[in-house]
């Protein structure tokens, strides 16, 4: 497994906790347990994103930031040339590998 | 509003090129019971629940279910993508190939374009709830009539983590039902719409 797919896999995990956490503080809005937990996943999923955006393409708009994205120079047209970053990266339905 | 995040919710990564699987699979994406209708039923009843909490869970759950209908729509474009046109004759997918070649369209497995008349908004909390437990539950019966007779394991992951997500919503549906419920008269809760009668809630 590539270091992007694992970085990726591990941006699906912390994802996955706030989904599940979401719906369950929802109908359970003073569970402090839980509360906790969703805490923990939001900072993690957030220090993973930015890393991520860092490393390879930003995954949502507000992390484009042309000259701080993309370090590894992968997956995208426009290398050495200033570029909208959010067009770089494969598409999420394109199984590249297990991305 | 919403804002987009470039992944899927659960990799898809299928190597295997299979039009037979697509042409089931694709009433997950626009069938009866599938995520679009899942998605506009619960994006749609949301502006009139009465409990701000129910309200807010439709709004998530709908939200997850567009992401599950992205993961569908990705099993089924790489299921095709490499389809060649005696694939699609020999798996019985020729009749979708000649209308939408390997495009990704909502139709039911049975042919049945998608249609809004596959999941109701009727502004009336109670029916709507009952409504969303059944569609969970169809759901994963759909999904769990797939597993049985689908053997790529590669496709088996998704759908068994799309199966596990219909019990969790059921879950919290059921939860939400009693939060309205909770709200009302518990001698008789089903004798008015408590979205439209609204005197008859207790605050």
């Amino acid at each position: 497994m590539s270091n992007r797919v694992q970085c990726l896999q591990e941006i699906q995990e912390a994802g996955f906790e706030i989904d599940d956490l979401t719906l369950y503080l929802d109908t359970h809005p003073l569970d402090t347990t839980a509360l906790e937990s969703f805490n923990k996943a939001r900072e993690r999923r957030y220090e993973l994103l930015k890393n991520y955006a860092r490393d390879y393409e930003p995954l949502n708009l507000y992390l484009v930031d042309p000259a701080n994205n993309n370090e590894t120079e992968s997956y995208s047209k426009y290398l050495g040339k200033e570029h909208f970053t959010w067009t770089d990266g494969p598409l999420p339905w394109d199984n590249q590998g297990g991305v | 509003m919403w804002t987009y995040e470039k992944r899927l919710q659960f990799p898809v990564n299928i190597r295997k090129t299979c039009p037979k699987t697509a042409s089931l699979i694709i009433s997950q994406f626009g069938g009866p019971d599938g995520e679009m209708a899942a998605s506009m039923r619960y994006l749609s009843q949301r502006f009139t629940m009465p409990c701000k909490e129910c309200a807010g869970l439709l709004t998530d759950i709908g939200t997850e279910e567009l992401a599950h209908l992205e993961m569908v729509g990705a099993i089924i474009y790489q299921l095709t993508k490499n389809m060649k046109p005696e694939d699609a004759k020999a798996a019985g997918f020729d009749a979708y190939y000649i209308d939408h070649t390997a495009g990704v369209w909502p139709t039911a497995a049975a042919g049945v374009p998608f249609n809004a008349c596959e999941f109701q908004s009727k502004g009336d909390a109670i029916t709507d709830l009952y409504e969303d437990m059944a569609a969970e539950q169809k759901a994963r019966s759909t999904y769990e009539n797939l597993i049985r007779i689908i053997d790529d394991p590669d496709v088996l992951a998704p759908l068994k983590f799309l199966r596990e997500r219909e019990i969790v919503h059921f879950q919290r549906f059921g939860e939400a039902m009693e939060k309205i419920k909770s709200q009302l008269d518990e001698r008789n809760f089903y004798y008015f719409n408590p979205e439209f009668d609204k005197q008859f809630v207790l605050n």
